[in-house]
């Protein structure tokens, strides 16, 4: 993919706070393309996903090319490329969560939200129709000793059950 | 009754320890103090050598040597802390950086001191998100006080830390993968060497150290070398004794999940079994144990034979297993191990970086075979190969004699050892996830052999009793290096 071919057509740019943090960010590396993780994360939580705009933007601060910035992009299950809903719900299903019965909060969500499990190449598959809610499987979140657990957005929620995850879904503001 | 021996976690839970003013109160910095007072940095590097301590990240490889190879005249040099922690089963890291993440901070700084370094990347999963908030929080502090930035508390040094957050990807924790993660690509090992030692980040030498390791130091430095060495087994005269000479010392951070009453972190010292940690955990969630993994899911299955292996680094290896990064998990009767392997092989075909040919089609192979037989369409057909045993030399070998098997079992031990050959320990592939891979798969099959049967022959997942789903170690090449050795020692 070159650059010209890209069509853009609302170019994107950070806001002022994250431009702030931006500048404090590239300082710290000797080369700035080291700050490429950082920065697309900054963008992300600005955009709501890595748009064409977010890439060619990121690749004029990094001084990179586009291609290098979309090489990595594809690379990371965190960044996502399409439109994901207002609550990202990540649900752990490796073994110890698994042992501890993650596929019954797995399934309760899925009815409750009445959604499938979306996959890394489709993530619309898994966005509720009103785009409130994503519902992903995650590999293991480094919480094993509460499972089963579940991420919404930034939260760890722990030792689930149904009756929990409903609770946690009340809560959430619309 | 084993005790916990807190050392790493002894305040972990006083309440705002994660500030420095408390951390402070609790000897904080203290141990930092002393060793830019009272030592040289190699004096600082030759006790970590002598103190035997070994990298709690995976690898466990020891921490003094690592260092040792670091050329002190190339400037800069780097450090990055592996905050990265993802290997299924392990969660010791996640509380350090939201708990106490100053004791982290101190570690980095006797780490900086000893090598000479002035700059850190903490390198921290994100999903960690709380994490990466108490430790930014508590590194602004530490620059406010004087312990971070220009001339370190007017001693000259000038050290800053920075954290650094990951995208949710597994192979960004081996640490080459984890260099080019930082440096802004995707998390693709290098072939080794040349080692992040001697060409690191950015190319320059740098030191990879897990957070446990390095949370490790301030102890060291404060107690010194010998109250250290103290802690870890004391050997008896079994023969699965680890030598002294390859020390086990200090404490580890044991992460239990899985089957037991009370999952969670247990600081014990290095070298209890298996049944002493599961009775500290609460107890089995369960009749019976059926399987232990020791290491996160990367390492060798155990069976209820071998529940009196010591879990520290040289009695695992010896095991043909690993201690890894500590994360126990614990299986009981219950359980199916064709299913276990199932979701573990999900998680590999998942995770491998794509970058060699034998990890990127052989793993998600292996998991293939696995769920073919797991949905009871297992090859029904056999095969007939030579059997391994103990031959008439009394080493382990081809008997002469043959075996019949599954095909579908010959192929996934088949397609596994060729990605990484787990007899010969040689490995087709840039870095040792091919190996994290065949480790399981191989361990499983072989250990658990008669359930992985009973699935093909039944054309079903069949749960069978612990003894009988088990083979017996003499039978079985699995166990090898822990059982062989008994002729080696009777010679
Ligand atoms: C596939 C793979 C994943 C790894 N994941 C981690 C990890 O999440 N955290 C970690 O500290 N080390 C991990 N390691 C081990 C690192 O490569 C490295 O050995 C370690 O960070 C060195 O630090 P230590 O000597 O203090 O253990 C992993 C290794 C491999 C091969
Ligand atoms: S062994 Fe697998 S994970 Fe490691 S470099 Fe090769 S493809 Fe990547
Ligand atoms: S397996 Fe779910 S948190 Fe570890």
């Amino acid at each position: 993919m070159s650059d010209e071919i890209i069509q853009i057509e609302t170019p994107f740019q950070f806001n002022e706070e994250n431009k702030r943090e931006f500048d404090e960010l590239i300082g710290r590396y000797p080369v700035k393309e080291a700050a490429m993780l950082p920065t697309l994360h900054l963008a992300q939580r600005q955009e709501g996903y890595i748009t064409p705009a977010v890439m060619k933007y990121v690749a004029e601060l990094l001084e990179l090319s586009v291609m290098k910035v979309k090489d990595v992009v594809t690379f990371y299950p965190m960044f996502f490329e399409e439109p994901v809903g207002k609550y990202v719900i990540r649900v752990c299903h490796t073994l110890p969560c698994a042992l501890r019965d993650c596929k019954v909060v797995l399934d309760h969500l899925k009815e409750k939200l009445s959604t499938d499990v979306a996959s890394e190449t489709n993530l619309a598959k898994g966005t509720t129709d009103d785009g409130k809610f994503t519902l992903m499987k995650v590999e293991c979140l480094a919480s094993c000793d509460v499972a089963p657990v579940i991420m919404v957005n930034d939260n760890l929620y722990k030792n689930l059950t149904p009756e929990k995850v409903d609770e946690i879904l009340a809560e959430l503001p619309n | 009754m084993v005790q916990e021996r807190r050392i790493l976690y002894e305040h972990l839970d006083v309440p705002n320890i994660n500030t420095f003013d408390v951390f402070r109160q609790y000897e904080g910095y203290t141990r930092f103090e002393k060793a830019i007072a009272e030592y040289q940095p190699e004096e600082i590097a030759d006790m970590v050598k002598e103190s035997g301590l070994k990298g709690r990240g995976g690898a466990g490889f020891s921490t003094g040597e690592k260092w040792s190879f670091v050329p002190r005249d190339i400037e800069p040099r780097y450090l990055c802390c592996n905050a990265d922690e993802s290997e299924p089963g392990t969660f010791s890291n996640r509380y350090v950086l939201e708990k106490n993440p100053h004791l982290l901070i101190e570690g980095i700084l006797i780490c900086c001191y000893a090598m000479g370094i002035e700059t850190t990347y903490v390198y921290i999963r994100g999903e960690f998100t709380l994490g990466k908030k108490m430790l930014d929080a508590a590194i602004k502090e530490a620059y406010e006080q004087g312990y971070l930035g220009e001339n370190v508390r007017d001693t000259g040094l000038n050290i800053n830390i920075y954290s650094h957050p990951g995208a949710g990807a597994y192979i960004c924790g081996e640490e080459t993968g984890l260099i080019e993660s930082l440096e802004g690509k995707r998390g693709q090992p290098r072939n080794k060497p040349p080692f992040p030692a001697v060409q690191g980040v950015f190319m320059k030498p740098t030191v990879v150290q897990n957070v446990e390791t390095l949370c490790n130091l301030p102890f060291i430095v404060g107690n010194g070398v010998e109250w250290y060495t103290q802690m870890g087994p004391t050997y008896g005269d079994t023969r699965f004794d680890p030598p002294k000479a390859d020390p086990n010392t200090g404490t580890k951070l044991y992460c239990i999940s899985g089957d037991v009453n009370e999952p969670g972190v247990y600081e014990l010292e290095l070298g209890l079994t298996s049944t002493e940690l599961i009775e500290v955990a609460g107890g089995l969630r369960g009749e019976e144990v059926k399987a232990v993994i020791p290491g996160g899911s990367s390492a060798p299955i155990l069976t209820h034979y071998e529940l009196d292996t010591r879990l520290d680094f040289t009695s695992l290896t010896l095991a043909k297993s690993m201690l890894g990064s500590g994360g126990i998990i614990v299986m009981n009767e219950t359980r199916n191990i064709v299913d276990c392997l199932l979701n573990i092989m999900k998680f590999y075909a998942h995770e491998s970086c794509g970058q060699c040919t034998p990890c990127r089609w052989g793993t998600p192979w292996v998991r293939d075979i696995v769920q073919r037989i797991a949905d009871g369409e297992g090859r029904q057909t056999t095969i007939t190969r030579p059997k391994f045993g103990v031959t008439e030399s009394g080493r382990w070998g081809d008997t002469g004699e043959t075996e019949e098997i599954y095909e579908d079992l010959d192929l996934l031990e088949n397609v596994a050892n060729n990605i990484a050959n787990v007899d010969t320990m040689t490995w087709n592939t840039i870095c040792v996830f091919g190996i994290a891979v065949s480790w399981p798969a191989v361990s499983y099959m072989r250990k658990f052999k008669p359930e992985f049967e009973a699935a093909i022959r039944e054309g079903k997942l069949v749960t069978l009793p612990v003894a009988e789903a088990t083979v017996p170690p003499e039978e079985n090449y699995a166990y090898q290096q822990r059982f062989i050795p008994k002729e080696f020692a009777d010679l």
